[in-house]
C-alpha cells in the first residue's frame, strides 16, 4: 500500500509537470519549446494561468477532502459552507457598480462577500464555543439558496450586466495574472500545509467527534484550524477564478477509491490530481475551440463526472 | 504516601439541557478494581461513563482522574490516562480493523511521524490479546458485531490506558462470546491490573465476573461496593422491578 501511494505520487507529478509544458506550448499562437522562455506570451499570460488553475484545483480538491472528513459526508464540496455563493454575490455587486476596472475590484469584492458569509453561517451555527457540524452544513446550505436567489434578483433586474455576472459565476481562468498568483499561492500553499499537517486528526475525525476526542483529539480546536484554513483557500480560490464546481467534491473521492481512507495519503494525492485535473480542464477550455473559450467550471463537470462514473462502477464490481 | 483513587466523582451532577440526570453523586473508583455499573434503562450508565471521560462537562462538582481535575487534562493526557468502548460502534469506517487499532496509539504519536515500531508491536500484541490478528485486513461492516466488538476492546488496550471504560460492550453478543469477552477483561484486570468500569444489564454475569458493583437508580448511587453483598433480592426488585431469587447456582429472576 505505501508503494503504491508513492508510485502514484510520482505519476501524478510527473504527469503534472508534463501537463504544465504541454499546457505552455498550445494555444492560440503555438510556441516553439525553444522560444518558450522568451515568449511573452508564455511569461505573462500562460504562465500565471498555469500556475492559478494549479493552485486552485490543488486548494479546491484538500478541502473537498478535509470538509469530507470533519463533515463526515461523502456529499460535502469546498462551496457547502456557502462559500462560493458568497462570493459570487459579491463579485455580482461589484460587476454592477463597474468595480472591474479596478485591478482586483471584483476579486475583492467577491472575497469579502465570501469570507462575510461564512462567519455569519459560523455565528449561526456555533453553540457556545462549539460548532455544531450539521447545523453548520444546512445553515450554509440555506443561506447558499438565499443568496442565489438575490444573485437572480440583480440578474433580471440589471439584464445588461446578466452576461458578466453569469460568465464570472461560471468559472474561468482566462484573466489570471502574476497578480493573482501573488495573492492566491501564499494563502493556498500555507492552507494546505496546515491541512496536511492536521492529516491523522482527520481519520480519527472520521470515527465521530466523541471517539476521536476518547483517543486524544482536542476535537474543537481542530475542527476550527482546519475551518479556518480551508476558509481562506477557498476564499482567496474563488474570489480569483470564479465557482470552479466538481473538483473538490470528486477529486478526494477518486483518490478515495484507490488509496483507501487514510487521510495521510488521500491529502497530499489530492493536491495533485486537483493540480492535474485543474490544468487539463482549463488547457482544454482555452483550446478545444479557440479563439473561443469553454468555461472552465463547466468543463471540470463535463470531462470528470463520466470518469468518476466509471470509477465508481469499475470498484463496485470488485464487492 | 497518600492513597489516591483511579477515579473519585465529588457531588457530581450531570445531564442534559433541563434535565438532570445524576444529581449530586459520589463515586470512588480504587486502582485495580474492576466495576460493573447497573441500573435500569435511562438511569444514567452511559451518562456516567461520559463524565468519566470528558466528553460531557459536569454541572456541578468534580471528577478527579488519579488525583487530578478531569478539566486540567489536555485530551491527549486525559487518552493516555483512560480509553473508552462505547456502545454502538460505527460499521461505515473504510479503515480496516489494524488501521483503527493504530488509532489507539493516537495519543502517544507526534502528528508528523509515522507509527514506530513499538506502535506496531503494541497493536498487533492487543490484537493477539483479543483474538483479532486475523482480522487486521478486515472492514467494520465485513465482520460480525461480536468480532467488531473486540477490534474495539482492542484498540482500548493499545491506548495502554490504566483505566478502561466499556459502555454495555456485550450486550449485543451471543451468550459464549459474553463469556469470551468478561473472560478476557478478568485477565486484562488481573494480569496488567487496569481498572475496569463496565456497563452491563445481565446481573449474573455481573455478579459472577465483576467484583464490584455501582448501582444507579433514581438520579442516585443507591449502592457500592462488594457485588456479592450488593444484589440483594429487595435492592434487585427496588432497581429493576422483578422478583429475584439468590441461588447456589446464581440469581433466579421472574416478573412481579
Amino acid at each position: 500500500m505505501t508503494r503504491r501511494f508513492y508510485i502514484l505520487m510520482a505519476v501524478l507529478f510527473l504527469l503534472l509537470v508534463l501537463a504544465a509544458v504541454g499546457s505552455a506550448l498550445v494555444g492560440v499562437a503555438a510556441i516553439q519549446p525553444s522560444e518558450l522562455l522568451h515568449s511573452q506570451i508564455f511569461l505573462q499570460l500562460r504562465l500565471p494561468r498555469i500556475l492559478l488553475s494549479i493552485l486552485a484545483g490543488a486548494g479546491l480538491s484538500v478541502c473537498g477532502a478535509a470538509y469530507q472528513s470533519v463533515f463526515r459526508n461523502p456529499l460535502t464540496d469546498p462551496y457547502v459552507l456557502g462559500i462560493s455563493s458568497g462570493a459570487s454575490l459579491g463579485a455580482s455587486l461589484a460587476i454592477l457598480f463597474g468595480l472591474q476596472a479596478y485591478l482586483w475590484g471584483v476579486g475583492l469584492a467577491a472575497l469579502v462577500a465570501a469570507l462575510g458569509t461564512v462567519l455569519l453561517v459560523y455565528r449561526i451555527a456555533s453553540i457556545g464555543n462549539r460548532l455544531h457540524t450539521t447545523t453548520l452544513l444546512l445553515t450554509g446550505v440555506c443561506l447558499t439558496f438565499l443568496i442565489t436567489a438575490v444573485i437572480s434578483f440583480i440578474m433580471v433586474l440589471r439584464q445588461d450586466k446578466m452576461d458578466s455576472i453569469i460568465f464570472w459565476t461560471m468559472g474561468s481562468f482566462a484573466s489570471a495574472s502574476w497578480f493573482d498568483v501573488a495573492v492566491v499561492a501564499p494563502v493556498v500553499v500555507i492552507g494546505m500545509v496546515a491541512v496536511a499537517f492536521h492529516s491523522k486528526d482527520l481519520n480519527l475525525l472520521l470515527t465521530g467527534s466523541e471517539t476521536a476526542r476518547s483517543l486524544g483529539v482536542d476535537v474543537e480546536r481542530v475542527k476550527k484550524v482546519l475551518l479556518f484554513f480551508t476558509t481562506l483557500i477557498v476564499a482567496f480560490v474563488v474570489s480569483s477564478c470564479g465557482v470552479i464546481g466538481f473538483v473538490g467534491l470528486v477529486v478526494p473521492h477518486c483518490v478515495r477509491l484507490v488509496l483507501g481512507a487514510d487521510n495521510r495519503r488521500i491529502i497530499p494525492a489530492s493536491i495533485l490530481l486537483g493540480a492535474l485535473f485543474v490544468l487539463l480542464c482549463d488547457t482544454m477550455a482555452r483550446t478545444v475551440l479557440q479563439p473561443s473559450e469553454l468555461p472552465v467550471g463547466s468543463l471540470t463537470a463535463l470531462v470528470g463526472a463520466p470518469l468518476f462514473i466509471y470509477l465508481l462502477y469499475k470498484n463496485k464490481k470488485q464487492y | 504516601m497518600s492513597h489516591v483513587p483511579a477515579i473519585e466523582l465529588r457531588a457530581l451532577t450531570c445531564g442534559y439541557k433541563d434535565r438532570t440526570i445524576l444529581d449530586s453523586i459520589d463515586i470512588t473508583v480504587e486502582r485495580g478494581g474492576f466495576y460493573a455499573i447497573m441500573g435500569a434503562n435511562g438511569c444514567g450508565k452511559t451518562t456516567l461513563l461520559r463524565c468519566i471521560a470528558g466528553l460531557l462537562p459536569p454541572r456541578k462538582g468534580e471528577v478527579l482522574i488519579d488525583g487530578k481535575r478531569i478539566s486540567d487534562y489536555s485530551p491527549r493526557h486525559l487518552a493516555q490516562q483512560l480509553s473508552l468502548v462505547r456502545q454502538h460502534q460505527q460499521t461505515d469506517l473504510d479503515f480496516t480493523a489494524e488501521e483503527i487499532v493504530m488509532m489507539g496509539r493516537n495519543p502517544y504519536q507526534s502528528r508528523l511521524a509515522n507509527e514506530s515500531e513499538e506502535d506496531r508491536s503494541i497493536v498487533e500484541d492487543s490484537m493477539r490479546l483479543t483474538n483479532t490478528l486475523h482480522l487486521r485486513k478486515e472492514h467494520p461492516w465485513s465482520i460480525s458485531g461480536g468480532e467488531l466488538q473486540r477490534v474495539m476492546i482492542a484498540r482500548s488496550l493499545a491506548q495502554q490506558t490504566p483505566i478502561m471504560l466499556l459502555d454495555e460492550p456485550i450486550s449485543n453478543l451471543d451468550i459464549s462470546h459474553q463469556f469470551e469477552i468478561m473472560d478476557m477483561l478478568v485477565d486484562f484486570n488481573r494480569s496488567q491490573g487496569k481498572t475496569i468500569l463496565i456497563v452491563v444489564h445481565d446481573i449474573n454475569l455481573a455478579y459472577r465476573y465483576c467484583p464490584q458493583l455501582i448501582l444507579l437508580h433514581n438520579k442516585q448511587v443507591l449502592y457500592q461496593g462488594p457485588t456479592a453483598e450488593g444484589f440483594t433480592e429487595e435492592r434487585i426488585e427496588d432497581v429493576f422491578g422483578v422478583k429475584a431469587h439468590k441461588g447456589e447456582e446464581g440469581i433466579t429472576l421472574r416478573r412481579k
